[in-house]
């Protein structure tokens, strides 16, 4: 089960879903389209992807 | 139990090397691929329990009580204290790339050998020590990025040499992923469809994340891996479909230039749109591609058709010029040691640590799991036969363009391969034709197909898997493209904005248009350059490309042992300073004949001359010529660092000068220690 949650969370981390769900706690307003499109606008540093 | 741990460890190492002797001493009989994998695991095993360790306690004297800077600074943003499993699965979704597949795949011309004792030695003293000391260092300088650090340790110099082989790097990494793209996708109109429909996908999935369910990404990503699945399956009704089949049949100038369209529009539009719902799509393929394979490979534990070594060990090769030392050297970089890591390692991965001695797991341990991505890819090549694997991989001006041409070329070179047996297996897999597909993508989906047809649907679906394969190669090498031209917008908007402010700016349109434009022409002409190479372009690009990684592995390692040497740690400098000296020989080695060899198929100055001679073309001259400039510079570079540095060590070690880092102050943890 523990195994299942940590995958759960990575994959989720992996994926922005856990830094979208911070952005909506940090700014104190639910996940909704406004939301989500702020926090696609905001600056974050570009991933960089390795050959 | 305790009692017993010895025991185990010493049955570990007594297995390892058995298997290391089997797949080093057997000559003549052809191996089981379990024996690969048994020695990888083994040599990571002992490498992480015993090397990492020692580099932990005694070389870097990693502190539990050490507050991070994910602790120190978070802001829920960029800083965030994070289970070190959710960090280890985030380093190593960024660091796993094609290289490892591609280079392994290219490098099986000398045979099985040389490559897997590279990617394990390699990996366990070079690139995992690499990844873990980078991130510490980074860490304790709250997530400094290298080019910054190098400024900071070394000075100036550093810093511009740091900021040059990034930019470089960037350019020639991206002209090869785009060629191998290219190599792969030519003339299939199969594989052309597949990938064209990832890109009204991708649109679909922004727009579906942005409008129906915002932030459910991994639903959209699965939501988005179904379609893909359905495109593959559609792209072989196209390829049957003549009228159809057409569109998609594209040369390999087409596919350039498409590519380099493909390339400006996903640095200029929103990120939403285009880039961040390829790269989750990507990476839920290549998660998946990448289990998926190591199951093939235990389930079906295939035997390796390629010999140890092959004849090609002179230098002769047909897939690259060069001899094994030091061309094998820098052929694999991902999965053995790369540069390029060292820029995740120093990017968002240390904003993330939330103990200091987590870094061991993160840092180390998945580049472990990135060498054995590459023995995989070792043993996806070698189960093909030797015949087949040389002539999917051999360009037509050496084998010949024509089939029963090529096929009596390469059966000479003692590898037995008919122009009929390869029209069956292009028949099998849904392609035109299987000759002259350089590049190493083709060749590892073929045998990626071999392997998943004998464990999971048979012959019948072989030509879906390889379609998949291909697709799945493609569409990460294709995200690396467009994430790698954004990365180095933004380099060259942050330069440029030091001489003109505006330019500097990322939401300027002017800026972001003309910046776009010359990061795409800078790997478009090295692109174009390659789909034009009568020697097919992998030839001279892939070892420029080896060359510029290992370089920037050279710039990581020497400011890794400008940290050891000043933090009074020079009795173990050896650590970062043997892979150092050993990069350094190689890839000074490796330009040289790159240069100045007088073989036309190896040294580009050769080349140029022979095509003058000739009376060849004026272009084909002048590109030569640049790649031997290109390759000068990257050199003389990385010699100025090595200078600078030198100096800074003899003035440390000789009192002249006070070790001074720049460190950030300790200050104690306030997080509670918690299990898992």
């Amino acid at each position: 089960m523990n195994i299942l949650r940590t995958l759960t969370a990575m994959l989720r981390e992996i994926f922005d879903e856990a830094a979208f769900a911070r952005y909506c706690r940090r700014e104190g307003v639910i996940a909704d389209r406004e939301a989500y499109a702020r926090f696609v606008r905001e600056p974050k540093a570009p991933k960089v992807r390795c050959c | 139990m305790r009692n017993l741990r010895p025991l185990l460890w010493i049955g570990i190492a007594l297995l390892g090397a058995l298997a290391v002797a089997t797949i080093a001493l057997h000559r003549g009989e052809q191996i089981n691929a379990l024996w690969l994998v048994t020695a990888a695991v083994c040599t990571y095993a002992l490498g992480y329990r015993f090397y990492s360790k020692f580099i932990a306690a005694k070389v870097l004297a990693l502190d539990p009580h050490r507050a991070t800077p994910a602790e120190r600074l978070e802001n829920g943003r960029d800083f965030v204290p994070t289970n070190k499993w959710v960090v280890f699965g985030h380093h190593f979704a960024a660091i796993a790339g094609p290289g490892p597949l591609v280079g392994p795949v290219l490098a099986a011309q000398f045979g099985y050998l040389p490559g897997t004792l590279w990617i394990l030695v390699g990996a366990v003293f070079g690139g995992c020590v690499q990844d873990f000391v980078i991130l510490l260092f980074s860490v304790r300088r709250d997530g400094k990025s290298l080019t910054e650090m190098a400024k900071e340790e070394i000075g100036r110099v550093g810093g511009l040499v740091a900021y040059a082989s990034v930019i470089s790097i960037l350019v020639i990494l991206l002209a090869v992923c785009a060629l191998i793209v290219v190599n792969a996708l030519k003339q299939s109109p199969w594989g052309a469809f597949t990938i064209a429909m990832t890109i009204p996908i991708a649109f679909l999935m922004g727009i579906y994340l942005r409008r129906l369910r915002p932030g459910r990404v991994l639903e959209t990503s699965a939501i988005g891996f179904v379609l893909v699945l359905a495109a593959i399956w559609g792209g072989q009704w196209v390829s049957q479909t003549p009228s159809v089949a057409r569109y998609f049949t594209l040369s390999a100038s087409g596919l350039a230039m498409a590519i380099i369209v493909y390339g400006f529009a996903a640095s200029a539009l929103p990120v939403w749109l285009l880039l961040a719902p390829r790269d989750y799509l990507s990476t839920f393929v290549k998660l998946g591609t990448i289990g998926l394979l190591a199951l093939g490979i235990l389930a079906m534990h295939p035997t390796m058709h390629m010999p140890p070594l092959t004849r090609f060990i002179d230098g002769t090769g047909p897939v690259f010029a060069g001899k094994i030392f030091p061309f094998a050297f820098i052929t694999i970089a991902c999965g053995a040691i790369s540069g390029f890591h060292s820029l995740i390692s120093s990017g968002t991965t240390p904003k993330l640590i939330r103990r200091e001695t987590e870094i061991r797991l993160v840092g180390y341990g998945a580049m472990l799991c990135e060498s054995m991505v590459a023995i995989m890819a070792t043993v996806a090549a070698c189960v093909l036969d030797p015949g087949t694997y040389f002539a999917i991989n051999s360009p037509a001006g050496i084998a010949g363009a024509l089939p029963d041409k090529a096929a009596a070329t390469i059966t000479g070179w003692g590898f037995p391969v008919t122009a009929g047996s390869m029209q069956t297996l292009a028949q099998n897999v849904g392609e035109i034709t299987l000759f002259n597909r350089t590049g190493g993508a083709p060749a590892f989906a073929v045998g990626m197909a071999h392997i998943f047809s004998n464990s999971l649907g048979g012959q019948a679906v072989m030509a879906l898997w390889y379609h998949f394969a291909l697709m799945f190669e493609a569409l990460f090498i294709l995200t690396v493209l467009d994430a790698g031209t954004r990365v180095g917008r933004f380099m060259v908007q942050d330069a440029l904005g030091h001489v003109w402010k505006p330019l500097g700016r990322t939401s300027w349109y002017p800026s972001v248009l003309s910046t776009s434009a010359l990061i795409v022409a800078a790997w478009g002409y090295f692109l174009w350059q390659g789909v034009k190479d009568p020697l097919g372009g992998i030839n001279s690009l892939w070892p420029l490309f080896g060359i510029a990684n290992q370089l920037l592995a050279a710039v990581a390692l020497c400011l890794a042992t400008t940290i050891i040497i000043k933090m009074h740690r020079v009795k173990y400098a050896l650590v970062t300073l043997a892979p150092l000296g050993w990069l350094v020989v190689v890839t000074f080695t490796a330009a040289w004949h790159k240069i100045f060899d007088l073989d036309p198929r190896i040294g580009f100055l050769a080349q140029a001359r022979q095509i003058a001679s000739a009376g060849g073309n004026a272009r084909l001259i002048f590109n030569n010529r640049l790649d031997a400039v290109v390759t000068g510079i990257l050199v003389v570079l990385v010699a100025l660092l090595l200078v600078e540095s030198v100096r800074h060590w003899i003035a440390v070690l000789s009192s002249a000068k006070r070790a001074m880092t720049t460190e950030s102050p300790f200050i104690a943890t306030r997080l509670v220690e918690e299990r898992g």
